[in-house]
């Protein structure tokens, strides 16, 4: 187990190391001077104030050089400072990642519990009505469009029923609870304070059902393909046979074969949760690396830019080594692969 | 089923709490949704329009202008001012009740340091400070601003909230320095981006550039306290902002554009006002003819002027907004009526085609990834294309993100270019800057000495002191750029607040965007 567990680790630094590099090439040969989108139509028409502002942003060194200053400071963990908000990557990466991770957590939680869940009595009633039903929810799920869902969920939700807010993580100009895990959920009942936790909840609910409408379509009908696999193998018909309650089964011997590859899509479709929050982020104003990422993009602000790029990167590495492990841990097959 | 259990009753539960923050107007919070474009706290490095509007209630300036109209300045910091004949020496009389938010009086000394950072910082505002000098006077009440050149646009300029009077102790005190090299030596600005030190009506209680700015009322305000004690500004996309002026989340909304309006025009919890924005959608034909041999040609400019039908064009831009006969927005001095407007023609841009013979394809490039006042550029530079195909030349469209856009649009090599400008500051002598030799009329490849009668009504409005000659100039300014065709103004979109019921009519302001302060 040892040896496996090494041999995903180094995958995932050559990964880390990979992504840094090709990070910040892709981003060297963006379109557009950085200096551009910072600089008012008047100072862009002053050489001197362009001239002043390249340097203060080391863009008029050569690009190699660029890139060991920026090793050299990604070792110290300084991943350079945000042209759009004049602070460091890292405080800015600090304060929204958590936000979409709160949020990808949520979408993460509901996916699971619905797609998982309806994926199996989609398998045990295969073929019959229910199953055709949840089918074409799956189907729905997978190929509405979250702008679209999210404009008409917002419109429903928030607009005409009032149910919930349509727009950022607490109330407007509410204090948040004191940050301890950045998860406003989690940091408000650590503070002791349940009107705030479900006032952040209630924010909550409706990004995290968009976001999380696909990953619940594509858990629906990975759950249900895997059970139905499953319930066709000896061992599941023996353990029927043997007069087992037919949940009983499906608990102890269905779905324990069935969640492999159904762990497997949660993990790459959770660190896809993340990568996919700009859009749901855009629509309901949440303060969270997806917004963080359009908006640095649209600026060109080359640090941000390189700094998301990387956090996400190491999310996918680190989910699908987790996954991996997992995967292994299910499966002893896999560790002797 | 435990885990499912459990999130299904905290959803219900949530949904069952006050879920929408229905702001109340009893415990004078104001909630306004705002597209951000904040980039600092720190008045001596900002200039946004978001920037403005955050600050504008946070630090008196010299003179301020009240109810959107930049017509006549008003008193501020300062009582009043006098200049000499040319309009190059003004002195201001600073008044002596003024406190800053501390409790410290305001003196000339602040002025002074405040209006000299700004120059020796080298942001992007500081331009409003070039070419001229500020002094003490002969007591310690006024201060003196000399003028390299004639400047009748002094009083108008000193309004920006870029050249709003900070305590100088306490930035100083903070890394802040007014002296030359400000540029590198000056670290105030992260103390201004968490604390305010200035002696408006309000104080920044939390700056945050990408969710939500919060201001308080300023306790020790030397005048008439404001309506509302804190002031949310939240950043919005004008779809959220659509959500959440009918949820109630927001009293204000100010990103909404003309189909959205029309929306919720029968909505009877919200008002709308809408009037003109000083904003100019413009054209530009390159007149470099190594740019382009073609769109230098004078008849492919009289073409493209008279081939337009800028009533159709108009229509793109919704009710409110406003064609645009001139440069000089109509709410400027010297603003051109419908008597100057440029009249479509098809028959003489027919002509003019005909002797252009065939000249191909020209590129008309736009940024396509930003909007004002709810207008994208496609659709204008769609209509455009349609238009120019009716009269025979073939528009090829080449939109792209802003900040590559803008790169070609600065470098003067746009054969074509569709853009706005946002004044500089409330005075038509900003609009000079349409001409040849100039930061646009550069980047429409217009030189300098290509347009000699217009670069000598130019210099005049520049230098005029007197405001009736001063009218006809920028008049004659303008019916020379149109007759010229290289940069074809199209329209003034409108600008529209949306308000709760509950917060009543919320005008926009043509020089602020938004005056919180006067907000009731």
């Amino acid at each position: 187990m040892l040896m496996f567990v090494l041999k995903r680790a180094g995958a995932a630094v050559l990964l880390a190391v990979g992504t840094i590099i090709i990070a910040f090439l892709l981003t060297s040969i963006l379109p557009g001077d950085p200096t551009t989108a910072m600089l008012s139509e008047r100072a862009a028409a002053d050489p001197t104030i362009v001239a002043a502002l390249r340097e203060k942003l080391g863009l008029d060194q050569p690009l190699y050089v660029q890139f060991f200053i920026y090793l050299g400071n990604l070792v110290t963990g300084d991943l350079g400072t945000s042209t759009q908000t004049s602070r460091p990557v890292l405080t800015d990466l600090s304060q929204f990642a958590p936000a979409s991770a709160e949020l990808a957590l949520f979408a993460a939680i509901i996916a699971i519990v619905l797609g998982v869940g309806l994926g199996v009595v989609a398998a045990l009633r295969a073929n019959g009505v229910v199953d055709n039903v949840l089918r074409v929810v799956s189907l729905g799920g997978v190929s509405v469009p979250v702008f679209w869902l999210g404009l008409i969920v917002a419109a429903l939700f928030s607009t005409q029923l009032r149910l919930f807010p349509s727009s950022g993580r607490l109330d407007a100009g509410q204090t948040p609870p004191p940050a301890i895990t950045g998860l406003f959920t989690v940091d408000s009942l650590l503070a002791g304070d349940p009107g705030l936790f479900f006032q952040a909840v209630s924010h909550l609910v409706l990004p995290a059902f968009v976001l999380s409408a696909p990953m619940v379509g594509l858990m629906l009908r990975f759950s249900r393909a895997s059970v139905l696999e499953v319930l066709g193998n000896d061992y599941v018909r023996a353990a029927t046979a043997k007069g087992l309650p037919a949940w009983t089964v499906v608990r102890r011997h269905v779905l324990r074969g069935a969640l492999v590859p159904v762990i497997t899509v949660l993990g790459t479709a959770f660190a896809s949760l993340l990568a996919g929050t700009v859009l749901v982020e855009q629509i309901f104003a949440w303060p969270g690396i997806g917004s963080y990422a359009y908006r640095s993009a649209s600026k060109l602000d080359l640090p941000s830019i390189i700094g998301v790029t990387l956090f996400i990167a190491l999310v996918y590495v680190v989910v699908n080594f987790v996954t991996d492990l997992l995967y292994g841990i299910i499966d002893p097959r896999i560790r002797t692969a | 089923m435990a885990v499912a259990a459990l999130v299904g009753a905290t959803l219900a539960l949530s949904a069952c709490a006050p879920a929408t923050s229905t702001p109340d107007a009893d415990n004078g919070t104001l909630v306004i949704d705002k597209s951000f474009d904040l980039v600092t706290a720190d008045p001596a490095r900002m200039f946004e329009t978001t920037g403005g509007i955050v600050l504008h209630p946070v630090y008196d300036s010299l003179l301020t202008f009240a109810d959107g109209d930049a017509t006549k300045p008003l008193p501020s910091v300062a009582s009043g001012f006098e200049v000499n004949d040319d309009a190059t020496v003004y002195t201001f009389a600073i008044r002596d009740d003024i406190t800053f938010s501390d409790d410290t009086a305001l003196t000339a000394a602040d002025v002074i340091y405040s209006l000299n950072r700004v120059k020796n910082i080298k942001g992007n505002g500081s331009f409003l400070m070039e070419g001229l000098t500020v002094t003490a006077g002969d007591d310690d009440s006024t201060v003196v601003i000399t003028s390299d050149v004639s400047n009748t646009a002094i009083p108008a300029i000193v309004t920006s909230p870029t050249l709003g009077i900070v305590n100088s102790a306490v930035v100083t005190e903070n890394g802040g320095t007014d002296a030359e090299g400000a540029d590198t030596a000056d670290t105030a600005e992260e103390f201004l981006n968490s604390e305010s030190a200035g002696s408006g009506p309000y104080m920044i209680d939390s700056f945050d550039t990408t969710t939500e700015t919060v201001l308080v009322a300023n306790p020790n305000y030397w005048g008439d306290a404001p309506a509302y004690d804190k002031i949310v500004l939240r950043n919005a996309t004008a779809e959220t902002q659509l959500a959440d002026i009918q949820s109630g989340t927001a009293d204000i909304a100010l990103d909404l554009g003309s189909d959205q309006i029309g929306s919720i025009s029968s909505n009877p919890d919200v008002v709308v006002t809408t009037s003109s924005s000083p904003t100019i959608f413009c054209l530009f034909a390159n007149a470099d003819a190594a740019v382009s041999p073609i769109t230098s040609n004078p008849d492919f400019r009289e073409a493209v002027k008279y081939g337009l039908d800028y009533d159709a064009i108009l229509d793109l831009a919704g009710e409110g907004a406003a064609r645009a006969y001139g440069v000089v927005p109509n709410s400027f001095l010297g603003a051109l009526g419908a008597d100057d407007a440029v009249e479509t023609d098809l028959d003489a841009a027919k002509a003019a085609v005909a002797r252009l013979g065939d000249v191909g394809t020209v590129s008309l490039e736009y940024p396509s990834d930003i909007s004002s006042n709810g207008l994208d550029f496609g659709p204008f530079a769609e209509r455009i294309q349609s238009q120019l195909a009716d009269i025979g030349l073939d528009i090829e469209l080449t939109p792209s993100p802003v900040a590559s856009a803008l790169e070609t649009y600065r470098a003067g090599t746009e054969q074509m270019g569709l853009w706005l400008w946002n004044p500089d500051y409330p005075d038509s002598a900003d609009y000079l800057a349409f001409g040849p030799g100039n930061l646009v009329g550069l980047r429409a490849g217009w030189a300098a000495g290509s347009a000699s009668e217009l670069e000598a009504i130019m210099t005049s409005a520049s230098t005029e002191t007197d405001e009736s000659v001063r009218e006809g100039l920028f008049v004659d300014f303008q019916n020379a750029m149109n007759e010229e065709g290289v940069i074809i103004p199209l329209v003034q979109p409108a600008a529209s607040v949306v308000s709760s019921a509950a917060t009543g009519a919320v005008n926009y302001d043509a020089v602020f965007s938004l005056d919180i302060a006067a907000i009731k």
